[in-house]
């Protein structure tokens, strides 16, 4: 096993990754290593599917299976080794449909080698043996640390656009060129690339069709469930029976939400479901009572607390504790062994453990947290911000954004938004914000100084609203008095970190720490060419981004 | 002075003591160990000293192994210096709340096999804790009959449900108080009390490893929920059962062990009869010489769930690690 692609991985001098039995996460060298061969195997089948792109001959249903199959691999997503032996089969089965098109639509042609042509072994400790093959290292004697680290950047970042497109694909957006996009990159990986310009050019490329997913993904949710508006959302208690739904996927919680219809079942979101709150056609409905809990790090204590089942509908899932893993329950890309899954968007039996479970004994006193800040809410006050930062009522902008994580140096975010000046507006998005989202940050004006865009996959509203500020400052994104603070734990964050920097977004500040698969040499091209900052003190930076502002 | 405890999976739990065993000094921190009898005679909280030393108080030593002489009961096993100790489990099978004490209400009893009796029993619904049957495959509950003060536990043999259904199977022992009430005063509608569920006999379910089940008599029941949930789950483990039994009567019924191949088609079983009649063409034998035949022609290492008497459990003990293959036992005894 070794796996660097998240922000905890085993940090150490002679060389940072998990490369023991189990990872920090919780996941084991067999599903490390099964993981491993289901990318190589991904890898494979966008040999062909790139082909079969540029042939005008996509296999869309091959592009979904990527898709969804990069997704069960994102951090705290999926611990099943059994899914991941199934996944590797099917894998098998999907290559060689596109490889039978391939071959009819151009005849003559030499088969492909590389991933393209792996075999999986049947049994299971046959694989393991395979697995060498496809580790995120393999190569290091020929190329080099920096190569590796940057091929971990394409796949990582990769991931991350794979996981975005899947969330649109289940509210039934999908474009070829999404697929296209994904097939060229990972058909570059199956090639062991060792040029650095070429790797550094796709990891842009992947921040420019992440930036198109993202806008597919927009377009599914606010097309499904309306368009975000303010909103107050109880984070307190109801009595009564209680399902809880954490993870990202808002079609789950619509369904679990049909699925309680006309029943006095309370429905909390957890996590990055809050925003959920902000969806008129999820605020709603009735059973919608609430949001319970905090960031997914801090899960073993909630979930544990909470008097009801749990659906986890995306990442970030940690080993479920004796005490609810008969109640919770897994759906989409997540899996833990001897958890229940719900394959088929059936919650029937999510209900009847709500049924069974004893629910909130009390109605705990309200209190509630404002929600909705999507970029349709944020641009329809466009003007009254404007003069706010005309008449210098608002200094700065800063948006605190991305992943929330158990390490200590997360508290950053928290001083950051503590101290950050009261002329300042905090734009927020992610799992991070709960480091500082329940308390009061007062309002400038009418308008709230926290305002919520929403999950991390709202990040392109996010850079809407960055990007008609500029429009309307006749300035550029870099010119506007705004700084972005960027937490990252999982692949998400790598392709929007990567969006930004196509974008040519300078100055993110990133932190708690930087990725351990980049090398000091990658580090240095981040920070010189794209002006990348690794976070220090939240006084440091904040006073560092008023001093640029003024300058 | 400090404890430091150390799960089978790494993880270490750290707290202080004061003048108390281990086991209490745990409970006092918060972290509650799978145990039962906390006197010394279970043998349910057997874990091993790495470092320090210790007085072990009153216990029966056959719940100790012999070839181990740094094993403890943690019931009894009052500190004189920091400790470093070894659970024989994960970090997932030490709880953090107190055990539920709840009341359960007899659906049925039948027999299941000669000399043991089938239990059900359904949860009462409470405001604290509902009406679900939550508990791991492999755990068991302790029973208190209705007007008494008597406690047994037995190992569940149903998986975890939301119908709040508790099955049991029980062994009939003459003269035995439960026994005793079970054959004579119980009826469909008693009320007893259940406390639990308790117990660290669970499935790794991370190991990738061939699994094999020992057990006989009643020994089955945490064997026949763990293979249910393997079963429920579509786990693709290899996976082999031996039954022990003295006769061919005490075996359960073919239909109770055939309906695990239905949903675990990878499922083997090996029946191991000590006195068998004549036309008999299962194993001749006990269920640790079955056990070895069944490894001889293997050199994987195995996860071996165990669940009978100390005897038992010790004769399969010494014969994994004459092996010499890294397997390792899981073991409940009863």
């Amino acid at each position: 096993m070794f796996c660097y692609q998240c922000e905890q991985t085993t940090r150490a001098e002679s060389g940072s990754g998990c490369a023991t039995a189990k990872g920090v996460c919780g996941k084991d060298e067999t599903t490390a290593d099964l993981q491993d061969l289901l990318i190589y195997q991904l890898k494979g089948i966008g040999q062909y599917s790139m082909r079969l792109h540029a042939l005008g001959k996509p296999d869309a249903a091959a592009d979904a299976f990527v898709r969804h199959a990069m997704f069960t691999t994102l951090t705290n997503v999926n611990f099943s080794r059994a899914r991941f032996v199934e996944m590797i089969a099917e894998a098998a089965k999907v290559r060689d449909r596109l490889r039978d098109a391939y071959e009819a639509a151009t005849p003559g042609t030499p088969r492909l080698g590389g991933p393209a042509a792996f075999v999986p072994a049947a049994a299971l400790p046959d694989l393991l043996q395979q697995a060498n093959i496809a580790s995120v290292r393999a190569g290091l004697d020929l190329v080099g640390e920096d190569v590796v680290g940057l091929r971990a950047l394409v796949l990582y970042g990769l991931k991350g656009v794979a996981a975005y497109a899947h969330h649109a694909d289940v509210l039934g957006q999908s474009r070829d060129e999404v697929g296209a996009g994904i097939a060229h990159a990972l058909d570059l990986l199956a090639s062991d690339p060792a040029d650095i310009g070429v790797l550094l050019e796709e990891s842009l490329a992947l921040g420019r069709l992440n930036f198109k997913v993202m806008e597919l993904l927009d377009a599914a949710n606010t097309g499904t469930y309306g368009i975000p508006a303010p909103t107050q959302v109880r984070t307190t208690p109801v009595a009564g029976k209680a399902i809880l739904v954490s993870g990202h996927d808002l079609l789950d919680l619509q369904r679990v939400l049909e699925a309680v219809k006309g029943t006095s079942i309370n429905v909390y979101t957890h996590g990055e479901l809050l925003p959920a709150h902000s969806y008129p056609n999820l605020r709603a409905c009735p059973n919608l009572a609430g949001n319970y809990g905090s960031a997914w790090q801090n899960q073993q204590l909630e979930f544990a607390a909470f008097p009801g089942p749990i659906v986890m509908t995306s990442n970030c899932l940690i080993e479920p504790q004796p005490s609810y893993r008969n109640r919770i329950f897994t759906s989409g890309p997540v899996g833990w062994p001897g958890v229940r899954h719900i394959a088929d968007g059936n919650f029937a039996q999510v209900v009847q453990a709500a049924n069974a479970l004893p629910g909130f004994a009390e109605t705990a006193p309200e209190k509630t947290i404002l929600v909705g800040f999507g970029r349709n809410a944020v641009l329809s006050v466009a003007g009254q911000v404007i003069e706010a930062v005309k008449s210098g009522a608002v200094k700065h902008f800063f948006l605190i954004g991305g992943c929330d994580g158990a390490a200590p140096g997360r508290n950053y975010y928290t001083d950051f938004a503590e101290k950050a000046p009261k002329d300042t507006v905090l734009l927020t998005l992610g799992c991070g914000k709960f480091r500082f989202n329940m308390e009061d940050h007062g309002d400038i004006g009418g308008i709230p100084r926290l305002l919520d865009v929403g999950q991390c996959n709202d990040s392109y509203s996010a850079i809407q609203i960055a990007l008609a500020l500029a429009n309307a400052f006749q300035c550029g994104v870099n010119e506007l008095p705004l700084s972005l603070v960027v937490s990252w734990f999982e692949q998400k964050a790598a392709a929007v970190l990567l969006t930004l920097l196509a974008l040519g977004v300078r100055n993110v500040r990133l932190g708690p720490s930087l990725p351990a698969f980049l090398t000091p040499a990658l580090i240095g091209v981040l920070v010189e060419k794209f002006g990348v900052q690794p976070i220090t003190t939240a006084e440091a930076d904040i006073a560092a981004s008023l001093a640029r502002s003024a300058a | 002075m400090e404890i430091t405890l150390v799960t089978r999976d790494g993880e270490r739990l750290r707290f202080p003591i004061a003048q108390s065993d281990v086991l209490a000094g745990a409970e006092a921190a918060g972290y509650f160990l799978p145990a039962m009898c906390h006197e010394g005679t279970c043998g349910q909280c057997q874990a091993r000293v790495a470092k320090g030393s210790y007085e072990m108080g009153k216990h029966d030593p056959a719940m100790l192994p012999k070839s181990d002489p740094a094993a403890v009961l943690l019931c009894r096993c009052i500190p004189k210096e920091d400790l470093t100790v070894e659970l024989p489990y994960n970090r997932a099978q030490v709880l953090h709340q107190k055990v539920p004490v709840r009341k359960a209400a007899i659906t049925a009893m039948q027999p299941a096999w000669e000399g043991a009796v089938s239990l059900t029993l359904r949860l009462e619904p409470d405001a604290e804790t509902g009406s679900a049957a939550e508990f791991a495959p492999g755990q068991y509950m302790e029973l208190t009959p209705p007007g008494t003060d008597i406690r047994r536990a037995y190992s569940l043999a149903n998986l975890p449900n939301w119908e709040g259904l508790l099955e049991f199977i029980i062994r009939i022992h003459k003269g035995g108080a439960f026994s005793t009430w079970l054959a004579e005063q119980a009826k469909v509608g008693d009320i007893m009390t259940v406390r639990g569920p308790l117990g660290a006999f669970v499935l790794d379910e991370m190991s990738t490893r061939p699994r094999c089940f020992v057990g006989g008599g009643c020994g089955l029941a945490p064997i026949l929920s763990m293979l249910r949930h393997m079963g429920e789950f579509q786990d693709s483990n290899a996976v082999h059962l031996i039954f022990g039994a003295n006769r061919e009567c005490e075996i359960p019924p073919p239909a109770e062990l055939e309906s695990l191949r239905a949903t675990l088609p990878q499922l083997n079983m090996s029946l191991a009869v000590v006195q068998p009649d004549e036309e008999w063409d299962g194993f001749h034998g006990t269920a640790p010489a079955a056990l070895r035949q069944h490894l001889a022609d293997s050199t994987e290492p195995v996860d071996v769930y165990a669940c009978g008497p100390p005897r038992m459990l010790e004769v399969i003990e010494d014969l994994l690690r004459q092996r010499g293959r890294g397997d390792r036992l899981i073991a409940e005894r009863i």
